[in-house]
């Protein structure tokens, strides 16, 4: 630190053997990454790709049949119906949460809120606790007859309502489940978001006279517009690729009122038509792509 | 101080995708994958899957068994000492494993393969491929063992499990409720007489849904093939073909469209917290289901506790067979595996010898009464003079043993269960659930469901 | 404190009533759930079914625990769960913020087109890639073993891409004048970079723990064995009479088993997460894109 300081950044870039430690080390740095990444993704990845042409069953000799898989499932309501559920899933998820978890974040961002603490680890517990457990937890919460939700709704006068039992519902009882676990999470990267705000802009905002909900309306959710979007992101992949929580709690039932497209992939290939899953994946994969283009593309647009 | 290694504060997310696409692409469809083969490769080598009895004396050796977890593991595990008393020289190592989640890919990889697995009839042919060809080492057994258990084991003429349990339907009923109604259950002879019992149950008791309508379309067509099998048939014929399109499945189908639609059913699922209210209610009195709704008196259920029986289920037409087979569960051995044959000696000693089935089902310390929730395939095991497990107290003390082996007699054979049959439940299950809606008629189920099953399942395997 | 009290924090006291009101229902709705399934497991079995509201608290017993600790290897689970979670933990936290430091900080041929299958692959549902991940491990032998546990996901496209956003907004003018100064140009990723970009990190791990240790999908394929079985694999063994339309006599056993071990489960998490909140919360911070 002492003498090196003194020698301009020109004269130092002109010293042998930098540009080459300069060419070389990017290479090995990603090496250790690179080489776990061809093995045990890039491998299986092309593996699957080529599975997808196939009809194969996981046993024998595959057997070539072209596009046949990706027409059959173009072509198919039970594909078509897999994917309308993880839309409709994420209407009723991704908004609800969006706006739930900025009010929340807002209302934490607060140095003077005492329990912060408490609410921050209230609010991720649900986020660590194991799926199985909150799968039988929801079961019994939900059920019809005896759930607990049904006999608060019973104490002020409303009827039951058939949670998990009818297509109607299931989809918005899953969706549940889904905030519950997951808003933790996107509740704290709003509040990260939050806190890279300048409190200045508050202040000139206050003296201005704009009230509080004004202030986040107008202030704060133009300056989170990025961290927003970046959260609509990682929930739409993981709408879009759901599908333990089906999975454990409803089976894709009442008639696969909630097999999302994860799920319908999951069976093809529980049922070993391990061609048929490989093409449904690589589907999900575009449309996945395309979806969060256009957010991206939405947020530069907005710029 | 700008440098050209700056980071762009923007990914250019679309261009960076195409470039990872394509450079998958590139590589993707030259290298790697399973083998592929041009032609047709329905190569059956038969023969070579055949398993054959060991020759030696004493038998050593190590084997892995897999069961699922819970009391039927504990059951088998007590088993494992009694067979060591037999087999001294042969060590079993008796694990606990997701079987659904693990087995497809434990054969797929052909690596710690298990040497005998328990697993559900409707499963195993399934997975005939990889499994051994039992017909050599069951011969022996094979007239002794109920037909429809046999049958469901069959794949090609190969026989591709050993039946464990039998699981009859039955008739159950809260005897206390209908007393009281003065209906006489024994009176219930065929599926006419149950929907009147039902009538005049509901005019005794209005709020009353007597009868049990499954809402789960896994159970509900588990349900619905119990039905078939008292009337001789199933989903598909022994070579795969289709047959649900049939007056048998017509008058099922009807007649349980009937009961909802003259608000006599009760719909939940089994044993939901919804189903035990409406039992414990007296609302749902009757139950026809497999033999291990004997676990409800026993386990769930609290006011209507000591008020249930069981008799054989009605018959379609007068005279014809009162029970039909409801779920069941075999073991069957990977041909990957490294000791079959000395697995095959333990599933023997459980299923065939006196001291196996004994220590299965009768009293242990798991089921001080025994285990009564299904009854041996085995017919000398079977017999109703010698029950393995006791009269059931929170039945009355009825003798469950030989209401149950008397209907076991009935199962007609000739219901094999195909391949993909968990599959049709997308299809066919979830179109019996639309049928009690009251959105589809019993000819529409029919009709819709063979349909996608044969284009979704059977043209696709 | 009341005559000082400016006018500013005045108007800030009555709101901060309702946004108490406010979010403590809210988090009751958070934690009832679990508060449920932690009373829950030391109910007797067939009352949580039979009496899911229920409590007596004279009824209480450990006998879930009992009967849990003696049907599946947990204590095994918790063991291998910890072996992997250290491993593939070390393995994550070093390998990604040193490939994402050269994605953001240099140029290299192919870079672009290795950032774009990342991408690609963070796109792509992790369950298909399981049968070909299987196969592969069959034929490397690797089956039931700890490195088929650790190595497949150990640096996962998420990882790359969270510190990838990390680095990048370390000023090039800290890493100029490293350079300047004579380091080398892994000293200035180890010595100048791992210390500014220390938030980050912090968040990485809590959500690498956080995945490792809840991760169930991939340790049930691959370990068969109940040798190997991690506390999710134990967890998911448990559970499949339940979720895997299995209606046998021991339904209620197994639910009350499964909330039992679940509770235990959930203990470590909680408690990582309680110890570490600053840290995770400035490190989401650090890699979530800002405003």
């Amino acid at each position: 630190m002492t003498t090196t300081t003194a020698v301009p950044l020109e004269t130092w870039k002109s010293r042998r053997g930098y540009s080459m430690r300069r060419a070389v080390a990017p290479y090995l740095f990603v090496l250790p990454f690179i080489a776990i990444f061809l093995a045990f993704s890039v491998y299986p990845l092309l593996f699957t790709l080529r599975l997808s042409f196939t009809n194969w069953h996981g046993s024998g000799a595959a057997q070539w049949v072209g596009l046949g898989n990706y027409t059959y499932l173009l072509r198919s309501d039970a594909f078509w119906g897999s994917l309308a559920n993880s839309g409709m899933l994420w209407l009723l998820i991704v908004p609800v949460q969006i706006v739930l978890s900025v009010i929340v974040a807002v209302l934490l961002d607060n140095a003077k809120l005492r329990l912060r603490g408490f609410y921050r680890v209230a609010f991720i517990v649900p986020f660590v606790t194991p799926l199985v457990a909150v799968a039988q937890i929801w079961i019994v919460l939900f059920d019809q007859n005896y759930g607990a939700v049904n006999g608060l709704l019973n104490l002020i006068g409303l009827p039951d309502v058939g949670w998990l039992v009818t297509s109607v519902w299931a989809k918005p009882t899953l969706a549940l489940l889904f905030l519950w676990k997951t808003s933790g999470f996107i509740i704290i990267i709003l509040l990260s978001g939050l806190q890279a705000i300048d409190s200045n802009v508050y202040e000139a905002a206050s003296i201005d006279g704009a009230n509080r909900p004004r202030q986040v309306w107008s202030i704060t959710v133009p300056l989170l517009r990025r961290t927003i979007m970046f959260a609509v992101v990682l929930q739409t992949l993981a709408v879009f690729q759901m599908f333990a929580e089906p999975f454990v709690v409803t089976k894709g039932g009442p008639y696969n009122s909630t097999t999302t497209a994860g799920l319908y992939l999951y069976n093809h290939i529980n049922r070993a038509d391990l061609g048929t899953g490989a093409a449904n994946s690589f589907l999900l994969v575009i449309i996945v792509m395309a979806l969060s283009l256009g957010f991206v593309r939405l947020l530069r647009a907005k710029d | 101080m700008k440098t050209a290694f700056t980071a762009r504060r923007r990914i250019p997310v679309a261009r960076l995708l195409a470039l990872g696409t394509a450079a998958l692409v590139a590589v993707g469809l030259t290298g790697c994958g399973p083998e592929i083969s041009s032609g047709d490769s329905n190569d059956s080598t038969a023969s070579a899957s055949m398993l054959t009895a060991p020759s030696a004396k004493s038998p050593k050796g190590e084997i892995t068994i897999w069961d699922r977890s819970g009391d039927l593991f504990n059951v088998f595990d007590a088993a494992i000492s009694e067979f060591n008393k037999k087999y001294p020289g042969i060590t079993v190592h008796h694990e606990a494993v997701d079987i659904d989640a693990k087995l497809q890919n434990t054969l797929i990889t052909g690596t710690d393969v298990p040497d005998g697995v328990f697993l559900d009839d409707a499963k195993v042919g399934g997975y005939a491929d990889y499994l051994w060809n039992l017909k050599v080492v069951l011969a022996p057994y094979t007239k002794d063992i109920a037909p429809q258990k046999v049958d469901v084991n069959t794949v090609n003429g190969g026989i591709y499990g050993v039946p464990f349990d039998l699981d009859p339907g039955l008739l159950f009923y809260n005897a206390k409720a209908l007393e009281e109604a003065g209906i006489d259950a024994a009176s219930i002879k065929t599926y006419d007489d149950l929907i009147a019992a039902a009538k005049q149950y509901q005019s005794f008791k209005p709020s009353s849904k007597p009868i049990h309508l499954e809402q789960s379309a896994f159970l509900g067509q588990l349900q619905l093939e119990m039905y078939a099998n008292q009337l001789g048939t199933s989903l598909a014929d022994k070579n795969g073909k289709l047959r649900l399109d049939s007056p048998q499945y017509k008058q099922i189908l009807g007649w349980l469209d009937g009961v909802q639609k003259q608000g006599l059913g009760t719909r939940a699922e089994y044993l939901s917290p919804s189903d035990v209210g409406a039992l414990d209610s007296s609302d749902e009195v009757f139950y026809p289901w497999s033999i291990w709704f004997d676990f409800a008196p026993q386990q769930q259920l609290t006011k209507t506790k000591g008020d249930w029986r069981a008799m054989p289920l009605p018959a379609w037409t007068a005279g014809g067979a009162r029970s039909g087979a409801m779920g069941g569960s075999s073991f069957v051995l990977p041909k990957a595996g490294k000791n079959s044959q000395l697995a095959w000696l333990f599933y023997k000693f459980l299923m065939y010898d006196k001291a196996g089935y004994t220590a299965v089902y009768g009293p242990n310390d798991i089921y001080p009464g025994g285990l009564n929730t299904s009854i041996p395939a085995y017919e000398p095991a079977a017999d109703p003079d010698q029950p393995l497990f006791q009269p059931i107290k929170e039945m009355g003390n009825q003798d469950l043993w030989s209401t149950a082996i008397k209907a076991g007699k009935e199962i007609p054979g000739g219901a094999p269960i195909p391949s993909w049959w968990s599959g049709a439940v997308d299809y066919l299950g979830n179109n019996i659930q639309k049928m009690l809606d009251g959105s589809l008629t019993p000819q529409q189920v029919i009709d819709q469901s063979s349909k996608d099953i044969q284009a979704n399942l059977i043209d696709r395997q | 404190m009341t005559a000082t009290a400016v006018p500013t924090r005045r108007a800030h006291r009555r709101p901060l009533v309702g946004s108490n009101v406010f979010l403590l229902i809210l988090t009751l709705a958070f934690l009832a759930p679990v508060a449920w399934a932690l009373v829950s497991a030391f109910k007797p079995a067939a009352e949580i079914i039979s009496d899911p509201l229920g409590l007596d608290l004279r009824g209480l017993t450990l006998d879930n625990f009992r009967g849990m600790f003696h049907d599946v290897p947990i204590g095994s689970g918790f063991l291998n769960t910890a072996v992997v979670l250290v491993i593939k933990g070390a393995i994550t936290l070093f390998c990604a913020p040193l490939a994402a430091y050269a994605f953001a900080k240099y140029d290299f041929r192919g870079k672009n087109a290795i950032f774009g299958t990342v991408l690609l692959t963070l796109m792509l549902p992790t369950i298909v890639l399981i049968i070909p991940l299987l196969l592969e491990m069959k034929q490397l032998g690797w089956v039931n073993t700890y490195q088929a546990l650790i190595l497949p996901g150990s640096v996962d496209a998420f990882a790359i891409f969270w510190m990838r956003q990390v680095i990048s907004a370390v000023p090039d003018e800290l890493l100029d004048a490293a350079r300047v100064d004579g380091c080398g140009e892994f000293g200035i990723f180890w010595r100048v970079v791992v210390p500014v970009i220390r938030p980050g990190l912090a968040g990485l791990a809590v959500l690498t723990i956080m995945n490792i240790y809840n991760d169930f999908v991939w340790p049930v394929v691959v370990a068969s064995s109940s040798k190997m079985a991690t506390l999710q694999v134990v967890l998911s063994t448990l559970a499949q009479n339940i979720t895997g339309h299995k209606v046998g006599a021991d339904y209620a056993t197994v639910t009350g088993e499964l909330l039992a071990a679940s509770s235990i489960a959930l203990v470590p998490l909680l408690i990582l997460f309680i110890v570490l909140q600053k840290h995770f919360i400035n490190g989401i911070l650090a890699g979530s894109v800002k405003g």
